[in-house]
């Protein structure tokens, strides 16, 4: 081991209450930065999985349409037409919409429904932990989540409430099929999910196009857009851009979440700037001892760089491990935490960044170091 | 006589400026030569400390010219400088300014640690130098634990290590008591016994002149005297009880 990484790490420890400041700070200020980091990649998840549940290539769509929650009505009617556009596998129309939720005891809530053909590519529930998917071609059945149970004033399968006027029960059990809006996802048959909403029957909300092997999706989209000419055609992955998009900077939450995290910067480089310097102020004879000894200024940088590192690695070891734990804690609730090993990556980098580049505070005080000052002390 | 490890000609230094303005030194003439301890002795304020930090490459004179082990330090810029000490002198200082947080050991391992040399090898040296100012024992300990004595001696063990040409010592026995400053400089009069090392000491106690081989005596800025010290006593270095 380096000599002078001995020194940095002896220096950084001799102070214990605070070396355990710093890294309550650098621990605060990472945790921080993940957290906010991975609230923006759950939200992204979260407001695009509809649409990366769908097996669909691409999506037929009023133009304009901002979300996959911000339905506008299309013509069901034009299912044939695409249907026979060269390269299309199968045209599906889907249902989306708001509607209440009326409970035995009389509580309402409200619900989002979705509603697909399911014999073909539509939403279909995923995660199934009771039931059937099939069960729910049956008159009255719905598939709700069990994470909701309390929400919707059910128990399980069985449970009964209305929609609408209409009787339904649930006959299909998903295990953490949340919503971001903390509205609950309800999955029916498509035509049900019409009554439900409450539009007329030659309505739908989008298109879902399957493609065939090889098709050219350019080619296909075009064909739809010269049919419908208030519609577009958005690939899975485009409409997923934009609804995150919107929902991420179009409200402002994930910019909120961009602020949050570089706050989180802003606190931990200002923490570690802080300490390096007056550590740094603390051994300034020490360093004056090193240049008079003959060292090179880049060896007495390394010192400090050492120390800026130690602080960088021991910090985000901890919190990585608190990190973990918010991981594990918010994993079924309505807006997890995310966090990938990129973002594990990219975060230990920023740690890294932000400690070195609070050691440049102490090292402009190295710079001025005279090291005669040995012989007057 | 060998060429000087250090010289230095017509050396003056002006501190401060305007109204503040001193002439800490004022044309000085020094030679240090190997296998000689030269000792510089003057008042409080007669410019000691302000020749020894130019000798010793901290300080450019504001005329005059400084050589060591040949080496012009005339517009030598403040790397170039540090170089120069790190090639070919050692320093001790009179409040010892070993690292509280390393070893006896790793102290002076620390002067070959600047100089690139790391490993089993420096480390060798390091305890080498250590045995050799008699301190095999305390390898392991830290500066809190050792006496003013001790940690002056380790303190010469960090400035030996690297085997420079200048020794040069600011005050080396001011902190410590009469015996224990016997022995430091019979530890340094036998460092300076050996061929193409100098030792050059600053003191203003005379009763260590017994120890030199030469005395500049500096006043104002000058120097005043230079004694030579034929009558020196071989013997002196075992009768300080310092070890070989």
């Amino acid at each position: 081991m380096p000599l002078n990484f001995t020194l940095a790490s002896r220096n950084l420890l001799h102070d214990r209450l605070r070396f355990v400041a710093t890294t309550i700070g650098i621990v605060f200020s990472v945790v921080l930065v993940m957290v906010q980091m991975g609230l923006y990649l759950g939200f992204g998840h979260m407001v695009t999985r509809m649409i990366d549940r769908s097996d669909a290539d691409l999506w037929v769509m009023r133009r304009g349409t901002k979300c996959f929650e911000d339905p506008s009505l299309i013509d069901a009617r034009k299912q044939g037409a695409y249907q026979a556009i060269p390269g299309v596998a199968s045209a599906e129309p889907l249902v989306i919409g708001f509607s209440d939720w009326h409970m035995k005891s009389g509580a309402i809530t409200p619900v989002f429904i979705v509603g697909s053909n399911l014999n073909g590519i539509g939403l279909r529930p995923w995660d199934v932990v009771k039931g059937s998917v099939d069960s729910l071609s049956q008159e009255d059945a719905v598939a709700v989540d069990e994470t909701y149970h309390e929400r919707l004033g059910t128990s399980g399968i069985g449970s009964t409430a209305e929609i609408r006027g209409q009787p339904v029960k649930v006959t299909v059990l998903t295990q953490g099929i949340r919503s971001f809006t903390t509205t609950p996802y309800v999955f029916v048959d498509m035509n049900r999910a019409r009554t439900y909403i409450g539009i007329p029957k030659t309505y739908a909300n989008y298109f879902l196009i399957k493609l065939k092997p090889g098709a050219d999706a350019a080619q296909v989209s075009k064909a739809i857009e010269a049919q419908s000419p208030t519609y577009e055609v958005l690939t899975q992955g485009q409409f997923a851009e934009r609804s995150r998009t919107f929902w991420l900077f179009g409200t402002g939450a994930g910019t909120a979440l961009f602020a949050g995290a570089l706050l989180g910067v802003i606190v931990g480089t200002v923490i570690v700037a802080q300490t390096l310097y007056s550590s740094t102020k603390d051994h300034i004879e020490e360093f004056a001892t090193l240049r008079a000894i003959g060292s090179s200024n880049r060896y007495i940088y390394k010192v400090i760089m050492y120390q800026a590192l130690l602080n960088a690695v021991i910090g985000f070891v901890l919190a990585a491990i608190i990190g973990y734990a918010v991981v594990l804690f918010t994993r079924s609730g309505s807006l997890p935490v995310v966090i990938t090993p990129w973002l594990m990556g990219a975060i230990f980098l920023l740690t890294v960044v932000m400690c070195v580049a609070s050691a440049f505070t102490a090292i402009l005080r190295v710079v001025r170091i005279d090291p005669v000052v040995v012989f007057s002390r | 006589m060998s060429d000087p490890v250090l010289e230095a000609k017509g050396v003056a230094k002006v501190l401060g400026h305007g109204a503040g303005e001193v002439h800490a030194l004022r044309g000085v003439d020094l030679s240090l030569h190997g296998g000689e301890l030269t000792l510089l002795m003057g008042p409080s304020g007669s410019g000691k400390t302000t020749l020894l930090s130019v000798l010793g490459c901290m300080l450019a004179p504001t005329s005059g010219t400084v050589h060591v082990c040949g080496h012009p330090t005339e517009n030598a810029g403040a790397e170039r400088l540090a170089e120069l000490r790190r090639n070919h002198i050692g320093f001790i200082f009179q409040s010892y300014h070993l690292f509280p947080t390393l070893t006896a050991a790793e102290n002076i391992q620390l002067a070959l640690d600047v100089r690139g040399e790391q490993g089993e090898k420096a480390r060798t040296r390091a305890l080498d130098a250590l045995a050799r100012v008699g301190l095999s024992h305390k390898i392991k300990s830290y500066p809190r634990e050792m006496s003013g004595g001790e940690q002056q001696r380790v303190a010469i063990a960090r400035a030996i290590v690297s085997d420079p040409s200048a020794i040069l010592a600011d005050e080396p026995t001011a902190a410590l008591d009469s015996e224990n400053g016997q022995a430091i400089m019979g530890i340094l009069a036998d460092i300076a016994r050996e061929p193409g090392r100098g030792v050059l000491v600053v003191t203003h106690d005379s009763r260590l002149s017994v120890f030199a081989d030469r005395i500049h005596h500096i006043e104002d800025g000058r120097i005043v005297r230079v004694e030579e010290n034929s009558a020196r006593p071989e013997n002196l270095r075992a009768a300080a009880g310092a070890p070989r």
